[in-house]
């Protein structure tokens, strides 16, 4: 009998041995806007493992227009956004707090959160008891990127060396929400809840790494200590080379990181987080996603297999068809994992598919 | 160098504002020049911070607050100079293109090559190829700095290779690229003199193009590598100015 994706997904994450690499294919609109029919066709074959919790957010008030469409946006908290590519992010050009010593106008949005906790924790709770996917909430606790769109980015910069008392009651606000949405989500039966900051640039970290450790990490740690405390995994995303606080995310307990795994060092990581971590992701979306040739996308997979991949877990076949990607190097790319290996139960044989 | 402007670059190295205007009032009071205080205190200290930056020393936060610094002093100074001019190793007009927002890397890179002394011009985001051109002619600039951080913009820098030939300017000036889905080989596909992988990268290349008889100029596997996209090792010096 086959795991199912819930099983084959916490097996992963623990080092259990799955049956199969767990897979997950993100999309933004502008790939879904422009593939349909190749993208459905790829889901159909290599269906995810994953399932999404049910959207129980109140409405905002303050919420305008489409953050991924053209023009203008505002969202929950107020944040306006600008966009003119419609398919992807709008950007923040004029900050809502463009000096912080006025912090104490920032209004999170509580009023989105669930308010008849108990109803709403019975419609997730009758979600999750209906799927065999592996279920994570639909939360995006996201503070450097909730500051950013605040102060905007280069203020937010700045701020990482100008930090005082007005600095850190921002931040400080912007926590006190994300802590009570994660308490909301680990009081239900998702599986785990989702993080999400873009740390690195192409070579190295955004911020040093020191301030990155004073101001973040505990928030971080908080947030899986909350939620490994009521059995959830921690699921976290960032963008960029961050393999000076790989460690990090290790030793605070994220139980799978999506990271750039084709800007860092693919030995060093293996050094640092192998066996240790979940390496979420990604095959490379900048490059190889983005190629010709579906052959970039299987030598990719198997520089992954080379240095980070284990019988045992801790990896998912993970990637984004982001602006530019090819779907024939996505469907490739999930070809290769699939070839990697399969488990045979119940003879607990290992056989490799030819 | 006296002490003062030894002071003063170490404090636009911290991103010491305060300081950093206070030991540039006291450089002056003491009859150091303000094209002295510029080039010896300023640029020195921004030099100083680039190469940190190129080799992971320092991190964004701690380059934009040294620009920060630095950008402080030179409104305090630009009034001073008796020729109005500022001292400049050379005119770049940058832009992220069009259809593209997205600014901070292109903020970055002109923070950079502002504080290693050149002038630079900002057409901000979204521009298209004819402003570009436009602004090339008007300014008389010796550089183009394209940012994109779309692969679907990407294209769109081709499309101000081909508009500077329209106009009869692809001569005159270098262009160089950058954005994180570019790569060293869309460059050279594109006609680009060259590619800089990061702000500190874009300094240096900016350098080698315009100047490259001087130590900065000298040929380095990087800069090879940086250079080649237009297929010439180096640039005519009869096309710099």
């Amino acid at each position: 009998m086959t795991q199912t994706s819930r099983e084959r997904v916490k097996r992963c994450l623990t080092f259990c041995v799955p049956d199969r690499v767990p897979r997950e294919m993100w999309l933004v609109p502008w790939a879904q806007d422009r593939y349909p029919q190749e993208i459905a066709h790829i889901q159909r074959r290599y269906p995810s493992d994953f399932d999404d919790a049910p959207i129980v957010y109140r409405p905002s008030p303050r919420r305008r227009g489409d953050i991924f469409a053209p023009g203008t946006s505002t969202d929950e908290w107020g944040c306006r956004f600008t966009n003119i590519h419609g398919g992807v992010e709008g950007e923040v050009r004029e900050p809502i707090l463009p000096d912080v010593r006025e912090w104490r106008d920032v209004r999170p949005p509580y009023e989105i959160l669930p308010q008849h906790l108990s109803a709403t924790r019975d419609l997730v709770n009758r979600h999750c008891a209906r799927t065999n996917g592996y279920v994570r909430a639909q939360c995006l606790v996201n503070p450097w990127e909730r500051y950013q769109a605040l102060r905007g980015p280069q203020n937010a910069f700045m701020d990482i060396i100008d930090w005082d008392a007005d600095r850190q009651a921002l931040l400080d606000r912007i926590h006190d929400y994300f802590m009570a949405e994660l308490e909301f989500w680990v009081s239900t039966e998702v599986d785990a809840v989702r993080l999400q900051d873009d740390w690195g640039s192409q070579k190295q970290l955004l911020v040093p790494p020191h301030h990155w450790r004073e101001l973040f990490k505990p928030l971080y740690a908080e947030y899986c200590q909350l939620s490994h405390d009521r059995g959830k995994a921690v699921f976290f995303h960032s963008d960029g080379n961050i393999l000076e606080i790989y460690g990090d995310f290790v030793e605070i307990g994220v139980d799978a990181l999506n990271s750039q795994l084709f800007c860092m060092d693919l030995d060093e990581l293996a050094r640092l987080a192998k066996g240790r971590i979940t390496f979420w992701g990604e095959i490379d979306r900048q490059h190889v996603l983005t190629a010709a040739d579906p052959a970039a996308g299987r030598e990719a997979v198997r520089q992954v297999v080379r240095h980070l991949y284990d019988t045992s877990g801790g990896t998912i076949a993970q990637f984004e068809l982001g602006p530019g990607a090819n779907p024939t190097v996505a469907e490739a790319i999930f070809e290769e994992w699939e070839s990697v290996g399969r488990l045979e139960l119940p003879t607990q044989g290992w056989i490799k598919d030819e | 160098m006296n002490a003062t402007l030894q002071e003063l670059s170490h404090s636009v190295i911290t991103g010491d504002r305060t300081r950093a205007l206070d030991l540039t009032r006291r450089a002056v009071a003491e009859g150091t020049s303000p094209k002295s205080v510029i080039t010896d205190g300023l640029i020195a200290g921004m030099a100083v911070v680039g190469a940190a930056f190129r080799d992971g020393e320092l991190y964004i936060p701690e380059v934009m607050v040294a620009a920060r610094a630095m950008n402080e002093c030179l409104a305090v100074l630009e009034p001073l100079l008796t020729d109005r001019i500022m001292p400049s190793h050379g005119k770049v007009v940058i832009a992220t293109v069009k259809q593209d927002i997205h600014e901070i890397g292109k903020n970055l890179v002109a923070m950079m090559l502002k504080g290693n002394g050149f002038e630079v011009i900002d057409l901000g985001v979204d521009v298209a190829p004819d402003t570009i051109v436009e602004a090339v002619r008007d300014y008389e600039a010796d550089v183009v700095a394209l940012s994109a951080l779309l692969t679907t913009t990407m294209p769109n820098m081709m499309e101000v290779v081909d508009a500077l030939a329209a106009a009869g300017q692809r001569d005159h000036v270098k262009i160089m690229v950058g954005g994180a889905p570019l790569t060293q080989s869309f460059a050279r596909e594109m006609g680009a003199d060259g590619y800089a992988a990061d702000a500190a990268q874009a300094v240096e290349l900016a350098s080698l193009l315009l100047h490259p008889s001087t130590p900065e100029g000298e040929a380095s596997p990087r800069a090879e590598a940086s250079r080649e996209g237009h297929g010439r090792v180096a640039p005519d010096e009869s096309t710099c100015r």
